[in-house]
């Protein structure tokens, strides 16, 4: 029982860093991916921002998940996570004012990250809380981890340094438009493009929204479909695609 | 019946003895007057500006092709053009590496990420020039004086375009020297008669679509007359808004692409009309001097909304 | 039915007053350091844009706000007021120094601007904002394009960044005259 647990937990843990990597794979918590990765410095510190907040909260969530009414659940889950985006941000300002300056309205908007509010509703509100820690922190170093390198490539390509120090010579025109949001986009879409193109080969099927990415609850597969529709649309659903495919191979 | 073969292929959908490629290599016949011009106006290095995009252009379509497996069409001039026409947007002194950069950008983010010719939304051209004006916006807005080549002048002078000139000092450039070309500005928007020349060419053999520029052309002077009329002092004269800046390669070179324009006679209209509006619309009350080449954009972009809404009625029904 | 909709208000006033229990104490313990970060970089700013002063005091009146910098010996050396208004891309606000006779500008610093990197946000260098020391501002401050300044009232603008240079000499102009009009007189 005990190994069990423990299996479950490094997983749990893992799935976050690149399975189920918030960004690259599940497309959540695009805004402020796209508004503050204009250098790596300000993505790993809204990245460990998210993190504390996604972190404490799952704690917090997993606490009161047996007492609290599932028709207030919600109103509950934001005034908690609230109420940790407002400790991270007096942190900030408290202890790092360039950093909270730099980030401005960002941190205050964690609040609505979906990210955060996803986990607690689909995870920490169903599971223990050693589970939902390793599950919010892989999570949250998932998120870091692709904010930073989206920070990186933008700060290089936009700036001609990584963390603020210079690595080309005065010969480099730094192309401005990656620290735009039209750079974010541009680097985002080419990023997930990318490792699509290496996925795909790998499994032979591309990644979508709720083809395979789940996590598993009591023995069972939860997917994002699975958690959204009732099983007779879920059947509905599987039958479809194959449908389609038995079509194009005809065809 | 069962047995017929459709082939679906992508617009510009051509019967009869015209093919893309001759279309293609018109366009370029009639882009010739524009770089000599060019050369002649701005030196040599305008001409290893053209061929630096040119040839990236064609690499970048090559290499795209080979990665995505389908047929390499690099013979058909589509990719040429995009580079001539990237390059023909570009200022004289534009660095070669930058150049390439966005011939690279236009033909992989502004066309094969859709799926190559006859698939993109976007004037690829476009897309190139619109992500280097918004990477180099210092190198893109240095323009050289014309003819400093002729002079022997060691450095390269820079001038205000009759556009930034306009819209910063509140000065209107004489219309001779725009209408031949001695201004500052890109490549191939500072002589309107070669551009001209070329545009007659293309409509006199019916490669480009009349009632595009024609709608363009308009909209601008009735927009730009009003407000003209309205206060001449603050505002230039109709015929200073179509020689100046890239209206005249915009509207024939670029608005007309076969494959981001609409394909009704009313949408034509409407797609010239709205670029037209946009365009003064941005000039006169817009941050940027210039505004055609996001006008064209944006209306790029709403060109399936046009087509569905001016889609003909089939006859018979109501 | 009853008992769901106590249990409901039960949890949901008992949440909301944790957290904002939690949430004073934390405010409590981060205020006064973030008042002091606050406070400091007010000092700094007025210190930068009057180089002169050595302590400042707060003047009000009509509803304006000016810091006037005072040297060693007590005597004032200048004001010093934020100026706030649009930039290209959104507001722009700086610290402004103005000498005694209200006839030249000490120093100007940018506090916050969100104007394209690399471009507007140039309005934020030493290189721009250096400009405005010792500038004079009768009649008023004008700009000039890619050569070098020949009036004292004069500045260059920014390359390619003619609207960001444009907007800050346009709020400084109207600021300064606000203040000139309401502090002048004593």
């Amino acid at each position: 029982m005990a190994e069990d647990t423990n299996r479950s937990l490094y997983y749990e843990f893992v799935k976050g860093l690149w399975e189920e990597n918030p960004i690259f794979r599940m497309l959540l918590g695009m805004c402020p991916t796209l508004a503050v990765t204009n250098s790596a410095v300000n993505g790993l510190a809204m990245g460990l921002a998210t993190t504390f907040v996604l972190t404490c909260s799952s704690v917090m969530v997993s606490l009161v998940r047996k007492i609290v009414p599932s028709q207030v659940r919600l109103a509950t889950f934001i005034v908690i996570i609230a109420t940790f985006v407002t400790i991270a941000d007096y942190f900030l300002k408290a202890f790092f004012p360039p950093i909270s300056k730099q980030l401005g309205p960002y941190v205050p908007l964690i609040v609505v990250n979906c990210v955060i509010l996803g986990r607690a509703e689909a995870f920490s509100s169903k599971n223990p809380i050693s589970l939902s820690v390793a599950d919010a922190s892989g999570i949250g170093i998932g998120f870091t981890l692709a904010l930073v390198s989206l920070g990186i490539v933008r700060e290089i390509l936009g700036n001609g340094s990584i963390f603020n120090i210079s690595i080309f010579g005065e010969w480099f025109e730094p192309w401005i438009v990656m620290l735009l949001p039209a750079g974010a986009f541009i680097t985002l879409g080419i990023m997930i493009g990318i490792i699509n193109a290496f996925t795909i080969k790998k499994t032979g099927k591309g990644v979508c929204f709720g083809c395979s990415i789940g996590y598993k609850l009591q023995e069972k597969l939860v997917t994002a479909e699975s958690m959204y529709l009732t099983p007779e649309e879920l059947e509905a659903a599987k039958a479809k695609p194959e449908k389609k495919e038995k079509k194009k191979k005809e065809g | 019946m069962g047995d017929m073969q459709f082939i679906i292929s992508a617009s510009p959908h051509i019967r009869s003895e015209e093919s893309v490629p001759k279309i293609m290599y018109s366009v370029i016949i009639a882009l010739i007057p524009a770089i000599i011009s060019s050369i002649f106006i701005f030196g040599l290095k305008s001409l290893w500006l053209i061929v630096t995009c040119t040839v990236v252009s064609i690499l970048t379509e090559y290499i795209f092709q080979k990665i995505r497996k389908k047929d390499v069409t690099i013979t058909d001039g589509s990719a040429a053009i995009a580079g001539i026409l990237l390059a023909l947007t570009l200022p004289p002194g534009f660095p070669y590496p930058a150049a390439a950069l966005g011939a690279i950008v236009a033909i992989a983010l502004g066309k094969h990420i859709f799926g190559g010719l006859g698939y993109n939304i976007f004037n690829p051209a476009l897309i190139g020039r619109a992500f280097l004006q918004a990477a180099f916006p210092v190198l893109i807005t240095t323009w050289e004086r014309p003819l400093t080549w002729l002079s022997q002048e060691v450095d390269a002078i820079t001038i205000a375009t009759p556009l930034a000139m306009m819209k910063f000092d509140m000065k209107f450039e004489s219309l001779e020297k725009m209408l031949i070309g001695n201004i500052g500005g890109s490549l191939g928007e500072t002589s309107a008669i070669a551009l001209l020349l070329g545009a007659a060419f293309l409509l006199y053999k019916g490669y480009i679509q009349w009632r595009i520029p024609a709608g363009i052309f308009t909209s601008v002077v009735i927009l730009g007359g009003t407000f003209w009329i309205i206060d001449p002092s603050k505002y230039p004269d109709p015929l200073f808004h179509i020689l100046a800046g890239g209206m005249v390669i915009g509207a024939f070179f670029m608005a007309t692409d076969m494959v981001t324009s609409p394909i009704t006679y009313k949408g034509y209209w409407i797609f010239g009309i709205g670029i037209g509006i946009l365009t003064i619309i941005i000039r006169l009350f817009g941050g940027l001097p210039e505004g055609v080449m996001y006008s064209i954009l944006l209306m790029n972009a709403i060109t399936p909304l046009i087509n569905r809404y001016t889609k003909p009625r089939i006859l018979g029904r109501k | 039915m009853n008992k769901t909709v106590i249990r409901m208000l039960l949890v949901l006033t008992s949440v909301g007053v944790i957290s904002g229990g939690a949430l004073s104490g934390v405010y409590k313990a981060a205020f006064p350091r973030i008042e002091r970060h606050r406070l400091e970089e007010l000092k700094r700013a007025i210190f930068v844009v009057l180089p002169d002063a050595k302590n400042y005091k707060t003047l009000e009146k009509n509803e304006l706000k000016v810091y006037q910098g005072i040297d060693e010996t007590g005597n004032p050396v200048g004001i010093a007021f934020e100026a706030k208004g649009n930039g290209f891309q959104g507001k722009i606000s700086m610290m402004v120094g103005i000498d005694n006779q209200f006839e030249k500008l000490t120093g100007m610093l940018v506090l916050d601007q969100i104007e394209t990197p690399g471009l507007g946000a140039k309005i934020a260098k030493d290189k721009f904002q250096s400009q405005f020391k010792g500038l004079s501002i009768s009649p008023e401050i004008t700009y000039v394009k890619n050569k070098k300044p020949e009036k004292p009232n004069e500045i260059q603008a920014i390359t390619a960044a003619t609207i960001s240079s444009k907007a800050v000499v346009k709020i400084l102009n109207r600021q300064i005259k606000e203040i000139t009009e309401t502090f002048k007189l004593n």
